[in-house]
């Protein structure tokens, strides 16, 4: 047996036996953790398979948020179906967007998704009538049986689980394995004759569906949705939380998101003028001196390989 | 043209017009400078410094303290305009050599995220040396109250912009384009590498030029500082508006940051009176129209 | 001689008697702390405003513990920061009831980051006191038997401003607001009480930039041309600086009088300095004038006493008394007397004791927490903006009392009435 498929096996085993002995708190911990490794493993699906960074990927998860709170509280709906539409929404949003994003390259890329996150954005902050403008929707709570923090976190593992595992198989599948080829060569992967903008745009649309179940899920875990989920700072978390675990690696944003929330929590409840600087330290630090990041520099390590053969 | 009247009441007011046109070529020249900065440093470094807000703002904040030890004199206030820009360039140096200069080599991307770092931590620290309060730095006293222009009032201090400006931009006009240092730059932006193997110091180059950059942005907070509330949350306000003029301008375009700068300016100005809803959303709409249609700005080149 | 058994035995349970009196004295001296988890923003811009409210909350807190705390249990404050957002916020309240198990919430600045907690307080079934933050929905459209809002809501200082400008000659105004929910609630407020006491005003300008401006030259033009006899600002912090700033070289003060409830706490006029607007109408804490120091003999105390405790701490720069630290002060103390009335620290017991309502006196004038919202009233005091050697500072000041000008109780039970029904649409 291949030693992750233990290492996965032990750390599953982990999650579903850790509220039992865990305090309350570090329940509701977890859940974000799941929540943002999930956003943060859907925004990785375009930047490290796809070679494509986008700095408006918090668009796609308050679409997902705030469609998931709108259809409950002023629909009605339950909250499963809400959970069922919110990445709908999240994803023609990507759509509608991406069809413009994926035609540029690079930093005009990243300006570009930068430009349409902070429209969305704006159209959050200003309609109020239906979004409830700067002061959000407030009590968009799960069904009495999903109330109790342990409850929820069984549920968000179940639905991040279950899009991890999707994530998984497309970054696994003849698509994924085209999506690697155009990023590392678009030329020649166009040669070879892969449609690269149709592909790009899937990939995006990929991306944005699983960032607005993250949204979903976060916003029946919050009460709560507000604006500033679509603001540019918070789409710099995702980007941090896979600079830290590791850009090309499937598993790198579950280990940045679990180091980066711990982190955080810890710093904000001791120093909270700090964290800031702490954060953009950091990004610094990791840039300069681990370009792989955490994950990257686990699977570096030669004692964890069988030696290549000579 | 009665309804256009009723919805545009000062249209017909022309002296109201003309000082509105004015303010926004003040707006623009501002952001003009800050922007060239950005441009200026894109064009030779590939890079697109996020942390043009946080110099801007740097030197804002060098304002209040050097109006704070000066003695308290009519020259006073230039020595401080004359300083705070060198000190931000200093600044800049500093950064350049210890950080940016590792990662030149790097994924363009990378180099923007580093320089997203650079804002947070030069954020806090303004604030932990300046502290919370809100800060301001009054306007020199020959400066502080307006003219008439066609019987409108309007600020003298938007006046020593609106000098001002053009004779930077002459400035840079004249140092990009009859020095043998501006030529150089000029060939940077083109190709860096053809450059290098001409026996130019290229990464010396990168330094002087990001230390310009910085000189520029640091400029423009100078300038600024008398005319707002010199606050914490000053560095993303300006960048997000720089960005979008430099985007619209084409990076790495001189004559299109001044073009895109004084437009910016004056649709700020005037969508106030038009679309006050939705200006906002405006300045990004357009931004990413031009994104669409023609990514490399109105007068940027095309990237290979 | 080795000892027996019996005598190990008789060892073993004198040494268990001997470990245990101090342990039984230790149960004595230190009681179980009164737990509050408190929520702010102490990071970034709103650093201005919190700290000094953190100083204020400090020293009340000092004062009740060295006289022996509340009900013999000392009174701990348990900090967090929301960086200005409100999921923060309602983690960190999650991390506080959950985790800390603290007694009851506290805290807030923005209006959005208050309503948050509220909502999960009410949720939780944890009492939630807002400590700092100003809208009135608070406790009223979006009140609950689970929060309580400790110092003086938007409803109160707007009121006292539009009756100040009911007095005034004049018919036309016009107003400039930031472009979000507070700014909008400010404006609608003013203007309906202005309204209301003097019916015959009327609106010919209004002007919405967006939260955060750093341009305004296109509104003052525009105001200057509008014919307006008067402007109603509602503006705050950097943003009414830069406006002010931007306005004074227009001479638009000079021209037309201004109302603004912001423009006379420190944190605008002193960097405003010469800058400011003299002659404007606004709120603010007077601990420095005459009049106020002679109603309030046990003011100028208080002063000094907390300037000395600011000097003496290293977060804020400047040892004046704000307003905020006045807040945080009387909060502290508020929360106290709630217990103190209800004999105990449960939820329900406190609520109670705060459904019927009690005053307080504090240095600055009587505070009443009205039983029928939870909501505190404090004294407000207005004035006008003057300058004396190039120091603005506001003078004139007329002291009124909250309960004489803010929506009755009546009122209050539409207002919840209304909300609910626009939920359940």
């Amino acid at each position: 047996m291949d030693r992750r498929t233990v290492a996965g096996g032990i750390a599953f085993a982990a999650a579903l036996v850790l509220p039992l002995v865990l305090p309350t708190f570090f329940i509701v911990l977890l859940i974000e953790i799941a929540v943002v490794a999930l956003f943060a493993t859907a925004f990785n699906l375009l930047m490290g398979f796809g070679g494509m960074v986008s700095f408006g990927h918090a668009a796609y998860f308050a679409l997902g948020a705030y469609a998931a709170a709108l259809l409950a509280k002023k629909a009605g709906w339950p909250m499963l179906a809400a959970l069922g539409a919110a990445p709908v929404v999240a994803a023609l949003g990507a759509l509608l967007f991406g069809f413009f994003i994926v035609r540029l390259t690079q930093t005009y890329f990243a300006m570009l998704s930068l430009a349409f996150g902070q429209i969305v954005y704006t159209i959050i902050f200003k309609w109020t009538g239906l979004t409830g403008g700067d002061n959000g929707l407030l009590n968009v709570w799960p069904p009495e049986a999903l109330r109790t923090p342990a409850a929820y976190y069984y549920f968000t593992l179940a639905v991040v689980g279950t899009s991890l595992l999707a994530l998984h198989a497309i970054v696994n599948s003849p698509f994924g394995y085209a999506l690697k080829a155009i990023r590392e060569n678009p030329r020649r992967a166009r040669f070879i004759g892969v449609n690269v903008r149709r592909h790009q745009l899937y990939a995006f649309v990929l991306s944005g569906f699983f960032s607005g179940v993250a949204g979903g899920v976060f916003a029946f875990h919050n009460g709560s949705v507000f604006p500033d989920f679509a603001f540019f700072n918070k789409s710099f978390e995702p980007l941090v939380v896979v600079l830290l675990g590791g850009v090309q690696s499937f598993y790198g944003p579950l280990a940045g998101s679990l180091g980066f929330k711990l982190l955080e929590w810890l710093i904000s409840k001791w120093a909270p003028i700090y964290w800031p600087l702490f954060l953009g330290a950091v990004i610094i630090a990791v840039i300069l001196l681990l370009p792989q990041g955490f994950v990257g520099l686990l699977e570096r390590r030669t004692w964890w390989t069988r030696p290549a053969a000579r | 043209m009665d309804f256009i009247t009723s919805l545009f009441p000062w249209i017909t007011n022309g002296p109201l017009i003309l000082v509105q046109v004015m303010s926004g070529l003040s707006v623009g020249m501002f952001l003009f400078l800050v922007s060239v900065g950005m441009s200026l440093i894109f064009g030779v470094t590939r890079i697109v410094n996020l942390a043009h807000g946080s110099f801007y703002m740097v030197s804002a904040y060098f304002m209040v303290t050097l109006i704070e030890v000066l003695p308290e004199r009519f020259v006073s206030f230039w020595v401080a305009l004359l300083l705070a820009p060198i000190g931000v360039a200093i600044l800049g140096g500093v950064i350049e050599m210890t950080l940016l200069r590792r990662i030149y080599h790097r994924d363009p991307l990378m180099q923007l995220i580093l320089t997203f770092g650079l804002i947070l931590v030069i954020g806090t620290l303004v604030l932990l040396v300046w502290g919370p309060d809100n800060k301001s730095v009054p306007r020199p006293e020959a400066l502080a109250g307006s003219i008439r222009v066609f019987g409108q009032p309007f600020p003298s201090y938007y006046l020593l912009v609106l000098g001002l400006a053009p004779v930077v931009a002459v400035g840079l006009w004249l140092v990009f384009y009859r020095t043998r240092w501006g030529m150089l730059i000029r060939a940077a932006t083109v190709d860096r590498e053809m450059l290098g193997a001409l026996g130019v110091d290229v990464s010396k180059l990168f330094t002087q030029v990001f230390m310009f950059g910085s000189w520029l942005a640091g400029l423009g907070g100078a300038l600024a500082a008398p005319t707002v509330a010199v606050a914490l949350g000053m560095d993303g306000d300006v960048l997000i508006t720089a960005f979008v003029v430099v985007v619209i301008g084409g990076l790495g375009s001189f004559a299109g940051s001044l073009i895109s700068a004084l437009m910016v300016g004056e649709i700020q100005s005037f969508g106030i009176l038009i679309f006050p809803a939705v200006s906002i959303v405006l300045l990004f709409a357009i931004m990413a129209v031009v994104l669409i249609v023609r990514p490399w700005g109105l007068l940027g080149h095309p990237e290979e | 001689m080795r000892p027996g058994p019996r005598s190990i035995l008789a060892g073993i349970l004198v040494s268990i008697l001997i470990g245990m009196t101090p342990a039984v004295d230790y149960a004595h001296a230190q009681a179980k702390p009164i737990r509050i988890g408190e929520i702010n923003s102490y990071s970034g811009v709103a650093t201005v405003f919190t700290f000094p409210y953190k100083e204020g909350l400090a020293l009340a807190t000092k004062e009740i513990n060295d006289a022996g705390g509340v009900l013999g249990r000392p009174l701990e404050f348990i900090h967090r920061d929301d960086k200005l957002k409100p999921d923060e916020a309602v983690k960190a309240a999650r991390e506080l009831v959950l985790q800390e198990k603290v007694d009851f919430l506290a805290g807030c600045i923005t209006s959005a980051v208050g309503l948050a907690i509220s909502a999960y307080a009410k949720d939780a079934k944890v009492l939630y006191f807002a400590t700092h933050c100003q809208t009135s929905r608070l406790t009223w459209d979006d009140g609950h038997r689970y929060v309580a809002h400790t110092t003086n809501n938007v409803n109160q200082y707007v009121r006292v401003m539009a009756k100040k400008a009911a007095a005034l000659p004049y018919k036309k105004w016009a107003h400039i607001s930031p472009d979000y929910e507070y700014g909008h609630n400010l404006w609608e407020e003013f203007w309906a009480y202005l309204k209301h006491l003097k019916p015959d005003v009327q609106v010919v300008q209004q002007n919405w930039p967006k939260l955060g401006e750093t341009d305004h030259s296109s509104y003052i033009t525009a105001m200057l041309q509008s014919g307006t006899e008067a402007i109603f600002s509602g503006l705050w912090g950097s943003q009414e600086i830069n406006f002010m700033k931007q306005a004074r070289p227009f001479g638009l003060f000079e021209k037309i009088p201004l109302v603004s409830p912001a423009v006379g706490t420190p944190d605008e006029l002193d960097p405003l300095g010469k800058e400011a607007p003299v002659g404007a109408i606004t709120t603010t804490f007077p601990w420095y004038d005459e009049g106020t120091l002679k109603r309030h003999p046990k003011l100028d105390a208080w002063n000094k006493k907390y300037s000395e405790w600011a000097k003496s701490r290293c977060n804020v720069k400047d040892p004046q008394p704000k307003l905020g630290a006045s807040w945080g002060y009387a909060s502290v103390y508020i929360i106290a007397e709630a217990m103190k009335r209800a004999k105990s620290a449960d939820q329900d017991k406190v609520i109670a004791v705060l459904s019927e309502g009690f005053e307080m006196e504090f240095p600055w004038g009587k505070v009443i927490m009205r039983g029928c919202d939870m909501q505190a009233l404090p004294p407000q005091w207005a004035g006008v903006v003057k300058m004396k050697d190039g120091k603005p500072f506001v003078a004139d000041i007329e002291e009124s009392h909250g309960k004489d000008i803010v929506k009755s109780c009546d009122e209050v039970k539409e207002l919840r009435a209304a909300a609910a029904a626009k939920q359940k649409k």
